[in-house]
C-alpha cells in the first residue's frame, strides 16, 4: 500500500467533488434537505383530526360530553350538523374523520343510572389514523365515565371520592416513559433520520463518482497505472468518507437545534460509531458501482437497496416487532437497525461503548465484508 | 390532421422505443407488482410481540393472574427480573420494549379494598413503539381491574351504572385491515415515481443520444414532441395500474372497490399527465439519465410528504398542512381512496379534480415553456 | 534503453470477443523498439480491443500477448508492464477529469506514477511550452477546446516517461491544425527519448506519419508493411492510401467499385438555395460567428472547414432555424429565416454531428417515423421509402436496428432519414467522422447523384481532405469568420502563390533535419514517417541550400522532390497564418 498514491487519487477526487457544483449540492444538500422535510413531514403525532358531531339530545350533560372532544388538542371541531345523512356525506368526501353521533335521551339515561351508547364513526382508510383517533375516544369516554360513576356513587351510595375509586379501578397502570419523557415522535423521530440520511447519501453520492469514472473512461488511467487495487477504492471512497463524516457532525447539530432532541450520550462514542457506519454505506455505494455501467443505473439501484429498507424495515417508522418473521429476517441483512440502535441509545438513553458496543461490532463486521467484497469484485484488467 | 398524425407517429415511436428496453420494462413490472406486494403485506402498525419483562415482588396469585394476560401475539414474556438494575439495563440494551413492576402486597392489598399500582416502564427511545406498548398495556390493566372490581364487589352491576358506551364503527375499511390502505397508498406512489421518471427519462434520453437535434430541425413544434410521452408513458402507468389493481390488489388483498372504476382511470390520467409536466420539467434541467433519477428523488420526496401518504395530514404541522395544496399527489390521494374505499363520485370530488387540474396544466405548461427555451 | 531491434510488443494468433460476437481473430503484430506503429482501420475493425490488451487493461481470449517480453495472461503480469507504459483511451479528452484545471490533471498523473516533484516542475515547463498549452494551465479542462485537450491527454501520458505509448485513436475529431501540432510533439518525443509508439486512427491521410502500418478490418489484418510497401503492393507510388484500402478490400472482396465522379444532368441555377448575409451570434460576451456571408446555389456542395469551435456548428444551427443569429439575415431554401423558420424546416434536410437515429428502432422503423414526422402522404410514403432504400444502398438491412449496423451503414441511413421528405436544402455536421474509406465513398457518391442529378443544394462540414476536395466551393473558418473561400483548386494555387511549393525531403537522419531545418527558419516544416515536408517559395534553389545546411549536420540528403500541395497543407498555412496576424 502505497500511500502517496492513495492521497494523489483522494484528493484529485475531493477536487472533482467540490469543483462540480450540482455534485456539491447534493453531497451537503440532500442530507440537510431530506433531515428538515423528513423531520418536519413525517411525524405520527396524530393531532386535530377534524370532526363532526349529531347531537340528538341537546342537553346540558350532552354538551358537557362533547366539550371534551371539542376542547382537546387531538380534535378539531368542525361544526354541528343535523341528520346522520350529512355525517355519510362529510365523511365520504374526507371533510371531517371522525363523528360522534349523541342519541336521544342520553342526558336522562345518565342521570337516571344507566348506561347509553354512543356512536362514534371513524374513516378507517388511514388504519393508524383510525386506531389513534380509537385511544383518544377510549380516553377519553373512559375519564367521563369514571366522573360519572364517582358522581352516582357519591349521591346514591355517600361513598367518598377516594373510597368510589378504589372501588371503580381496584388497579391502576401507571405508565412511566424512559428517555423520551413527553413521548415526542419528534425525538424519536429527528435522530432516527440520521440513520436515514446515513443510509442513502453516502452510498449514493460513492456510487455515481465510481461509476462517473467508469462511464466516461477516465478509469482507465487506474487501470493502466501500476495503482493497486486495494489503493484505488481506498483513494477513491477517502473523499467520500470525508463528506460524509461532516455531515455526521451537520445531522448532529441539525437534530439537536432544529428538532430540539436531547443529546444525552457522548460524542466520543457517536462520531466513532457514526464513521463506522458511513464507512459501511459506503462500501455499499462501492459494491452497487462495480455491478453496474451507468449513473442513472446507480442512482435507481441505490435508492431501491438502500432508502427503501432504511425506511421500511429498519424500525424507524414500523416497529420491528411488527414485522412478520420474513420481514424481520430481511431487515437483520441491512446496517440500518444496527445503527439506529446506537443512535437512538446516544442521543436519548446515555449509552455509551458499554452499552452499545454490540451494535457497532456488528457494524464493522459488516463494514469488513463489504470492503472485502468490493476489493475482490474490482479488477484492472476486466474481460470486457 | 398532419397534427394528429404526427403525435401518433410520434406516440407510437415512443412505445416501441420503451418495448426494446428490458431493463426499464423489468423495472416497472417489479414496481406494478412486487413491490406493491411487499410494501402490503409486509408492514403492520399494530402492535405484535412486543417484548416485556417483569419485576413480581408479590408472587401471588393475582399478581401471576395479571402477568398471564400480557400475552402473544401482542406482547411476548421475556421473563422475571430480580432487580431495578436488571430492568434498566435490559431497557437500555432494548432487550425489552417495557418492564411492568407489581409491588409487594399486590394481592393483599386488593383484597383489603386498597387502590394499587402497578408501575411500567416503557422505553419511548421510539416513540410510535412507545405508544403502541402503552395503549395495548393500558387496555389489559383496565380489563383486569374491571373484572377484579366486578370479583370484589359483585353488587356493582353494570346496567345500573351510569356511563357512556362506546359504539365504535369504523367505516370503509371495518377490520382495520392494513393492508388494504398499504397496497394502495404504495401504488400511488409508484404511480407518481413512474409518470414522473417514465416521461422524463424518455425526453431526456433523446438530448443524452442527441436525437433532440433531428426533432428539433424537423417540423414538430414542442408540444408535438413532448406530449407524445406523455401520452405513451401515461398509457403504460395506466395499463400498469390496471394491472396491479385487478390481478393483485384486489384479488390478494381482497381490497373492495365500491366507486366508478372508469372514473378511477380518469382521474389516474389527469394525475399522469399533472405529474408528467413535472417530469418534463425535470428533463430540462438534467443532461443525463442519472440528473434525472436524482431529481426525480429529490422532487419525490415533498410530494410524497406533502400527500399523506405516510403521515396524516393531522400529524403535519399548521405550515405543512397547508403546502399540501402543491403536492398533487394529496389531491389524488384524497381522490383515489374516495372513489375505492368510499365510493365517493364525481359531486363529492369535483373541488380535487379541479385543483389537480389546475395545478397539471400549470406544471406541463411550464415544462412545455422551459423545453421551448433551451431549444429555441 | 534498448537498442532499433528489440521487440517491444508481440502478438501470435490474438483474439478477443465479446459474449459471442468476436471482435479480434488471430491477429499477428509486432512492434519494435523506437518505432511509430500504426494501426489503421474504421470503427468496429478491432484496433481499441487490440491496444488495451496490449496495455493489460484487458483480458483477451486467446493467442498471446508479449509485452516487454512479459507474457499478459493475468491481472498479475499485467501489472508488471503497467510501469512502462502510458496507455491514452479512446474518446476526446474522455480520460481527462473535466473539473480539474490543466496543470491538476498533469499534477495528477504525475502523482499517480510517483514523479519525484522536481522531475515533475521541469517536465512540466518543458511539455507545456512545446504543447502551447503553458498560458492555460490554471484553465479547467472542461473549457478547453478540442485540439487542446487532445493535446493535454498526451501531456499526461507521457509525463512519466513511459517506454511505450498506447494511443487509441488520439487524432479522431480534431481538425488539421491541431493535428498536425499533435503528431509534432510526438515527433519531438521520439527524438529525445526514443519512446516505441503504437497508434491508431480512422485518418488514412496520417499513415505516412508511421514508420509501419497494420490495416485492420473486422477484426482482422489486412496488410501490414511501410507505407511505401504498401502503396508499391497497390500499384503505385504516388496511389494514396485510402486507395490501398479500398483495393485491399476489393481483393477480400467486400466492396464493389465505387466510381467517384457523376455527371450533372442539372445546371446549376443562379438562384442561391442557401445565402447567408453577415450572419453573426453572440454567447454572451464570446462572438461564436462573426459577420459570415456565403452563397449556396441549387446543386452545388459547399465545404465548410475549419478548427473545432471556429463556429462550423453554430453557422448551420442558424441556418436550420435551431439558434436565432444574433443580428444577419439569410434564406434558406426560398424562405427568410427571419420569420419563415417554420417553412424552412420543411424544406431541408439535416444530418447532426452524431449520430442521432433512435439505436433502438429499426432501419424501416426509423424511416416510417421521419416520413410521419415530415407528413409524407400515406399513399406516396411506400414507394417513397423503397426508393430511398434503393438510392442509399440499404436493401436487405431493413429490419435490423439502428444500433447494431456499422458506422457506414447507420450514416446512410441517417442520410435517407434526412432525405425522406425531398429536401431541396441539407445540411451535414460532419457526417462521415469516424466511417471507412470504403463508405465514405459510398456516402459521398450518394451525395454527389442528389447535388447533380437533383439539384439539391449541400452544405457540409468535415475534417477529411479527400473530402473536401470533392466539394464545389470551400469556405475556411477560423474564430469566427470565413479567412478563405474558393473552389479547392483555387485555393491550392493561391497557396503556391503566396507561400511557395511544397517540397519532399528523404534523408537519412529525419529527426535531426527536421530540427535543424526549422532553426534555419524554414516554414511549414513536418515529418511524415521517415520523410519530411516544407515550403519553398524557390524551390529550383532549396536543393542546394539544404543540402549544405544538412550536411554541416551530419545529415545526408537522399531526395528532394516537389509535391502537389494539399489541402490540409492550405488549411493549416491559412490558420497559422491568422494565428501570427492576431
Amino acid at each position: 500500500m502505497n500511500l502517496h498514491r492513495v492521497a494523489a487519487i483522494a484528493y484529485k477526487e475531493w477536487r472533482e467533488v467540490v469543483r462540480d457544483r450540482l455534485f456539491t449540492i447534493m453531497a451537503f444538500g440532500i442530507p440537510v434537505i431530506t433531515l428538515l422535510v423528513l423531520g418536519y413531514g413525517v411525524s405520527l403525532d396524530v393531532e386535530r383530526i377534524p370532526f363532526a358531531v349529531l347531537d340528538q339530545d341537546r342537553s346540558e350533560l350532552s354538551r358537557d360530553y362533547l366539550h371534551r372532544f371539542i376542547d382537546s388538542r387531538y380534535f378539531d371541531f368542525k361544526g354541528e350538523v343535523s341528520d346522520e345523512r350529512a355525517l355519510e356525506a362529510l365523511l365520504s368526501d374526507s371533510r371531517i374523520r371522525f363523528a360522534i353521533v349523541i342519541p336521544p335521551r342520553f342526558g336522562q339515561r345518565l342521570r337516571e343510572g344507566r348506561p347509553v351508547a354512543v356512536q362514534s364513526l371513524v374513516d378507517g382508510v388511514f388504519t393508524y389514523r383510525a386506531q389513534v383517533s380509537k385511544g383518544y375516544v377510549a380516553a377519553i369516554n373512559g375519564d367521563f365515565n369514571r366522573r360519572l360513576l364517582l358522581d352516582h356513587l357519591a349521591r346514591k351510595r355517600g361513598l367518598s371520592r377516594q373510597r368510589g375509586e378504589t372501588m371503580v379501578e381496584p388497579v391502576q397502570l401507571e405508565v412511566r416513559y424512559l428517555y423520551n419523557q413527553a413521548i415526542r415522535s419528534r425525538w424519536s423521530m429527528s435522530s432516527g433520520l440520521i440513520m436515514l440520511v446515513l443510509m442513502f447519501s453516502p452510498p449514493f453520492l460513492t456510487a455515481l463518482g465510481v461509476v462517473r469514472e467508469k462511464e466516461n473512461g477516465s478509469i482507465y488511467n487506474i487501470y493502466a497505472s501500476t495503482v493497486s487495487r486495494g489503493e484505488f477504492i481506498l483513494g477513491k471512497l477517502l473523499p467520500y468518507v470525508a463528506i460524509s463524516a461532516i455531515n455526521v457532525m451537520v445531522l448532529w447539530w441539525l437534530v439537536i437545534l432544529v428538532f430540539g432532541a436531547p443529546f444525552k450520550g457522548i460524542l466520543l462514542f457517536y462520531l466513532p460509531a457514526s464513521l463506522v457506519f458511513v464507512v459501511c454505506t459506503t462500501g455499499i455505494g462501492l459494491l452497487v458501482s462495480l455491478l453496474v455501467r451507468t449513473q442513472a443505473a446507480a442512482a435507481l439501484l441505490t435508492i431501491v437497496i438502500t432508502f427503501i429498507p432504511a425506511m421500511l424495515f429498519s424500525g424507524l417508522l414500523v416497529p420491528i416487532e411488527s414485522m412478520n418473521p420474513e420481514a424481520r429476517f430481511e431487515a437483520h441483512l441491512f446496517p440500518a437497525i444496527y445503527y439506529l440502535q446506537a443512535v437512538w441509545g446516544v442521543f436519548l438513553k446515555g449509552l455509551g461503548w458499554k452499552g452499545l458496543w454490540q451494535p457497532v461490532a456488528a457494524l464493522v463486521a459488516y463494514a469488513a465484508v463489504i470492503w472485502f467484497m468490493g476489493l475482490m469484485l474490482f479488477h484492472k484488467r476486466p474481460g470486457r | 390532421m398532419t397534427w394528429l398524425q404526427r403525435l401518433f407517429t410520434m406516440t407510437v415511436k415512443e412505445l416501441k422505443q420503451l418495448s426494446r428496453d428490458p431493463i426499464l420494462l423489468v423495472v416497472i413490472a417489479y414496481f406494478f407488482t412486487a413491490d406493491i406486494y411487499i410494501a402490503a403485506s409486509g408492514i403492520h402498525m399494530d402492535l405484535r410481540q412486543a417484548s416485556l419483562a417483569v419485576l413480581d415482588h408479590d408472587h401471588s396469585e393475582s399478581s401471576r393472574e395479571l402477568i398471564h394476560r400480557f400475552q402473544p401475539p401482542w406482547f411476548e414474556l421475556k421473563g422475571e427480573l430480580s432487580d431495578t438494575h436488571q430492568a434498566r439495563r435490559m431497557l437500555d440494551a432494548g432487550e425489552v420494549l417495557a418492564v411492568i413492576d407489581i409491588p409487594e402486597h399486590f394481592q393483599r392489598d386488593l383484597e383489603r379494598g386498597r387502590q394499587v399500582s402497578v408501575q411500567m416502564q416503557v422505553d419511548a427511545s421510539n416513540s410510535v413503539l412507545g405508544t403502541l406498548v402503552t395503549t395495548y398495556a393500558t387496555q389489559i390493566a383496565s380489563r383486569f381491574s374491571q373484572e377484579k372490581a366486578q370479583e370484589l364487589h359483585g353488587r356493582l352491576k353494570l346496567e345500573t351504572l351510569p356511563a357512556v358506551l362506546d359504539r365504535h364503527r369504523v367505516w370503509y375499511n371495518p377490520n382495520q385491515n392494513d393492508t388494504w390502505f398499504m397496497s394502495i397508498s404504495e401504488l400511488l406512489t409508484v404511480i407518481t415515481m413512474l409518470s414522473l421518471m417514465l416521461p422524463a427519462a424518455a425526453a431526456v434520453r433523446e438530448k443524452e443520444r442527441g436525437t433532440i437535434e433531428q426533432l428539433v430541425v424537423s417540423p414538430l413544434t414542442p408540444a408535438q414532441i413532448l406530449l407524445p410521452k406523455v401520452l405513451s408513458m401515461g398509457l403504460v402507468v395506466l395499463a400498469g395500474t390496471a394491472v396491479s389493481l385487478f390481478l393483485m390488489i384486489v384479488p390478494a388483498f381482497g381490497v373492495p372497490i365500491k366507486g366508478s372504476i372508469p372514473l378511477f382511470f380518469a382521474v389516474t390520467a389527469l394525475y399522469v399527465f399533472a405529474t408528467a409536466g413535472l417530469g418534463l420539467f425535470i428533463a430540462t434541467l438534467s443532461r443525463t439519465l442519472g440528473q434525472v433519477v436524482m431529481l426525480v428523488i429529490l422532487v419525490m420526496m415533498p410530494i410524497l410528504l406533502l400527500s399523506g401518504a405516510w403521515t396524516p395530514p393531522e400529524a403535519m404541522p399548521e405550515f405543512l398542512r397547508r403546502a399540501m395544496v402543491l403536492s398533487p399527489l394529496s389531491y389524488f390521494i384524497e381522490m383515489a381512496y374516495g372513489i375505492l374505499l368510499k365510493g365517493a363520485g364525481v359531486k363529492l370530488l369535483w373541488d380535487s379534480i379541479l385543483g389537480l387540474a389546475l395545478l397539471g396544466s400549470l406544471l406541463f405548461g411550464f415544462g412545455v415553456w422551459r423545453f421551448r427555451r433551451q431549444f429555441g | 534503453m534498448e537498442t532499433d531491434a528489440t521487440t517491444v510488443i508481440r502478438l501470435r494468433g490474438f483474439e478477443k470477443r465479446y459474449r459471442r460476437q468476436v471482435a479480434v481473430r488471430g491477429v499477428d503484430l509486432e512492434v519494435r523498439s523506437g518505432e511509430i506503429y500504426g494501426l489503421i482501420g474504421p470503427d468496429g475493425a478491432g484496433k481499441s480491443s487490440l491496444m488495451k490488451a496490449v496495455a493489460g487493461v484487458l483480458a483477451h481470449d486467446g493467442g498471446r500477448v508479449e509485452v516487454f517480453g512479459i507474457t499478459v495472461d493475468s491481472e498479475a503480469a499485467a501489472e508488471r508492464i503497467k510501469g512502462r507504459i502510458g496507455f491514452m483511451p479512446q474518446g476526446l479528452g474522455l480520460n481527462l477529469y473535466p473539473e480539474l484545471s490543466v496543470e491538476e490533471n498533469i499534477d495528477f498523473f504525475a502523482r499517480l506514477r510517483e514523479v519525484p516533484a522536481a522531475e515533475l516542475a521541469r517536465r512540466k515547463a518543458k511539455l507545456l511550452a512545446m504543447t502551447r498549452l503553458a498560458p492555460f494551465r490554471d484553465r479547467p479542462m472542461k473549457h478547453l477546446s478540442g485540439g487542446m485537450k487532445q493535446k493535454l491527454g498526451l501531456v499526461c501520458t507521457l509525463i512519466h516517461e513511459p517506454e511505450l505509448v498506447i494511443l487509441d485513436e488520439p487524432t479522431t475529431g480534431v481538425d488539421p491544425v491541431s493535428r498536425r501540432d499533435f503528431w509534432a510533439i510526438l515527433a519531438e518525443m521520439l527524438r529525445e527519448r526514443g519512446i516505441t509508439t503504437l497508434v491508431s486512427t480512422a485518418y488514412l491521410d496520417e499513415a505516412d506519419r508511421f514508420h509501419r502500418l497494420s490495416l485492420l478490418y473486422e477484426g482482422t489484418v489486412l496488410a501490414t508493411g511501410e507505407p511505401d510497401q504498401l502503396r508499391a503492393h497497390a500499384g503505385g507510388d504516388d496511389t494514396d492510401l485510402e486507395q490501398v484500402f479500398v483495393s485491399l478490400l476489393r481483393d477480400q472482396g467486400v466492396a464493389e467499385e465505387v466510381t467517384a465522379s457523376v455527371p450533372s444532368t442539372t445546371t446549376p441555377g443562379n438562384e442561391a438555395a442557401i445565402e447567408a448575409r453577415e450572419l453573426t451570434r453572440d454567447f454572451g460576451h464570446f462572438r461564436a460567428v462573426d459577420r459570415v456571408s456565403f452563397r449556396v446555389r441549387r446543386g452545388e456542395i459547399f465545404g465548410l472547414l475549419g478548427a473545432n469551435g471556429a463556429g462550423k456548428t453554430t453557422v448551420i444551427k442558424m441556418l436550420t432555424g435551431i439558434l436565432p443569429p444574433t443580428s444577419g439575415s439569410g434564406q434558406v431554401a426560398g424562405a427568410d429565416m427571419g420569420h419563415a423558420g417554420h417553412r424552412i424546416k420543411r424544406r431541408i434536410g439535416y444530418m447532426s454531428q452524431a449520430f442521432s437515429l433512435y439505436r433502438d428502432l429499426s432501419v424501416m422503423e426509423n424511416l416510417r417515423l421521419f416520413a410521419g414526422i415530415y407528413g409524407v402522404p400515406r399513399r406516396q410514403r411506400k414507394a417513397r421509402l423503397r426508393q430511398l432504400i434503393d438510392t442509399t444502398g440499404l436493401a436487405g438491412n431493413e429490419r435490423r436496428l439502428a444500433g447494431d449496423l456499422p458506422m457506414g451503414i447507420r450514416q446512410r441511413l441517417a442520410l435517407a432519414c434526412a432525405l425522406v421528405h425531398r429536401p431541396r436544402v441539407l445540411f451535414l455536421d460532419e457526417p462521415t467522422s469516424g466511417v471507412d474509406p470504403l463508405g465514405r465513398r459510398r456516402f459521398w457518391n450518394i451525395l454527389l447523384r442528389m447535388a447533380r442529378e437533383e439539384g439539391v443544394a449541400i452544405l457540409i462540414t468535415t475534417h477529411y481532405m479527400s473530402e473536401a476536395e470533392q466539394c464545389d466551393l470551400l469556405a475556411l473558418m477560423h474564430a469566427g469568420r470565413i479567412i478563405a473561400d474558393a473552389s479547392p483548386t483555387e485555393l491550392k494555387a493561391r497557396l503556391e502563390r503566396d507561400a511557395g511549393k511544397l517540397l519532399e525531403l528523404d534523408c537519412d537522419r529525419p529527426l535531426v533535419a527536421l530540427e535543424t531545418l526549422e532553426a534555419a527558419g524554414y516554414r511549414g516544416v513536418s515529418l511524415f514517417g521517415r520523410k519530411l515536408h516544407l515550403l519553398s517559395r524557390r524551390p529550383e534553389r532549396a536543393r542546394e541550400k539544404i543540402e549544405i545546411l544538412l550536411r554541416s549536420k551530419g545529415v545526408r540528403l537522399l531526395a528532394l522532390r516537389p509535391r502537389p500541395p494539399t489541402l490540409e497543407d492550405v488549411f493549416i498555412y491559412r490558420i497559422l497564418e491568422q494565428e501570427a496576424a492576431s
